[in-house]
């Protein structure tokens, strides 16, 4: 997940871009030839030269890398950027990577922006661990504080808005059989989206929590009470849609959907409540995920999807989405604790699950 | 002895701003010092008071499972779920407190006596609204009461940007 893009102090510096930045950090060296190797493998080209490797902050679940790649074919020189996604030592989410790979390769053929995908590779003789390589989109935004405060994004705000809209009701649309997405395990049926989801996460919380959790606890049986009604279809739900990640560029365009690993076929107001959640909102409290109001919200994705949007079951949704934000924050802090990672991330992760528990407590009227 | 683990933490995330962060050039190197200093911040915040809300906390833990204990046994309908969970109570209340302000020692305790709320409270949230229960929903209320303050203690990375009217809010209740 893009925790830079969640938080406005990890802002990249003024100048530099998550996407497109032409900053080399020392931590690329020795990536380069390891790239290149790989590559030469997959393009069947005589030579590859890879250069301006450097990583990209944020990725609390997976390292993402950027570098550039050089080669001939057909007797032309081609010259691309490329995203790197790589397993981590340790994460906030342990998450199937083949997942996110199959998921963006299926919906880029039907309409939905997003990155082009490569290569999806397993074989850990390359870089260590597996991972998996994309289009990189330049000239374009992932973070809230330049998409909703850079002046230059700023007057295409509503545009921006219309599009998160529109993209999300296009998602909920697809026709998830025809593109084979069955392998995500669709629910067994309308009414069991909720309960499904609430066992997942609770399920999580039992695994990760180095402490007794009484609020998310409390939550979880807060939920079992108070399923949500039948969802209305049973759709592809991104499972992580807010602003922070999607690339924007410049004329207000939404050019890529990112971070789809927690993707799976459940309510599609499990995506609604996601991003309606209070840490979204960084424009204040009216503002869903700073672009427009939540009632202007619902009312276009309405529209766009012929859905009804229930106020109760994103209710429902909107307490489970800050436990599962709180779960995924407790794995950070158990693997800092556990010393599977250096990152210190994600033992700040692990100290913010308060103010989760504030707002679950806040939705549950109690 | 000077400077206080207070004042070496500021110190700390003094210079990772001032000197360090702008040696650095890689993005990557930069976002992981800026993290850093935020959980300098975070721990500079509590370091004053850490033991003191530990004991307050173990305090107001024991209290309010001693209140949960009898509104527990005093319900018409008894069953072995909760009668094992009095059980539960009485023997952490039961526990000598220990004779330590370390925080290691009020840290243990704390999670002794949370382990237990934790399953107060999903018993507590199970009896809502059933009749016969209404013993409960006093304790339920107080319990809750006692989640949000400590929900609201310390920094969090949030409370300049999404939750800054949540917070300006708490602020303004914990006046009132």
């Amino acid at each position: 997940m893009g925790w830079a893009a969640i938080i406005p102090c990890l802002r990249p510096p003024p100048g530099r871009h998550l996407y497109g930045s032409t900053t080399l950090g020392h931590n690329g060296r020795g990536m380069e030839d390891r790239i290149a190797a790989f590559l030469k493998s997959r393009l069947a080209a005589g030579e590859v030269s890879v250069s301006n490797v450097y990583r990209i902050p944020g990725g609390a679940s997976r390292e993402t890398w950027a570098f550039d790649a050089q080669w001939r074919e057909d007797g032309k020189e081609i010259r691309q950027g490329f995203i790197l996604r790589r397993d981590p030592d340790a994460s906030v989410l342990e998450t199937d990577r083949d997942l996110e790979f199959r998921v963006m390769d299926a919906v880029q053929a039907h309409g939905i922006p997003v990155p082009r995908m490569f290569w999806l590779e397993q074989d850990t003789s390359w870089l260590d661990r597996p991972f998996f390589v994309m289009e990189r989109v330049d000239g374009c935004e992932t973070s809230p504080s330049k998409v909703l405060m850079d002046p230059r994004f700023y007057v295409v705000r509503d545009r921006i808005g219309e599009r998160f809209v529109d993209i999300l009701a296009a998602i909920h649309r697809l026709e998830w059989r025809a593109l084979g997405l069955d392998f995500l395990g669709p629910p067994a049926n309308e009414d069991s989206c909720g309960m499904m989801e609430i066992e997942k996460w609770e399920a999580i919380v039992d695994r990760e929590a180095l402490e007794p959790q009484p609020v998310l606890r409390a939550a979880c049986r807060w939920l079992r009470r108070r399923l949500p009604p039948p969802a209305q279809r049973i759709v592809l739900v991104h499972a992580d849609y807010r602003t922070g990640n999607f690339l924007c560029d410049p004329q207000g365009q939404i050019v890529g959907v990112l971070d789809w690993e927690m993707a799976h076929l459940g309510d599609p107001m499990e995506d609604i409540a996601w991003a309606c959640l209070r840490p979204w909102r960084w424009m204040g409290d009216e503002q869903v995920g700073g672009l427009l109001r939540r009632e202007e919200f619902y009312e276009k994705y309405s529209a766009a999807s012929g859905l009804r949007v229930d106020e109760e079951a994103v209710r429902f949704w909107e307490v489970l989405g800050n436990v599962k934000l709180a779960a995924i924050f407790l794995t950070g802090g158990r693997s800092f604790c556990e010393g599977r990672t250096r990152a210190p991330m994600m033992a700040l992760l692990g100290r913010n699950v308060g103010r989760l528990e504030l707002e679950v407590m806040d939705l549950m009227g109690v | 002895m000077r400077p206080t683990g207070g004042e070496s933490l500021r110190g700390v995330q003094t210079a990772l701003a001032e000197v360090i962060l702008p040696e650095l050039q890689s993005m990557f190197a930069q976002d992981a010092v800026q993290v850093m200093s935020m959980m300098m911040e975070s721990l500079a915040g509590e370091w004053d008071t850490a033991a003191q809300d530990l004991d307050c906390d173990n305090r107001a833990l024991g209290e309010l499972l001693s209140q949960a204990g009898s509104a527990i046994s005093s319900l018409p309908q008894s069953n072995d779920s909760r009668a094992a969970l009095v059980n539960e109570i009485e023997s952490v209340l039961a526990e000598a407190p220990a004779d330590s302000l370390a925080l290691s020692v009020l840290g243990a305790r704390h999670s002794r006596l949370k382990a237990v709320m934790e399953r107060v409270l999903v018993e507590l949230e199970e009896a809502v609204g059933q009749p016969g229960m209404e013993a409960l929903d006093a304790v339920r209320q107080a319990v809750y009461r006692h989640l949000r303050r400590v929900a609201l203690r310390g920094w969090s990375f949030w409370d300049v940007a999404s939750f800054r009217e949540r917070m300006v809010r708490a602020r303004a209740e914990a006046i009132t």
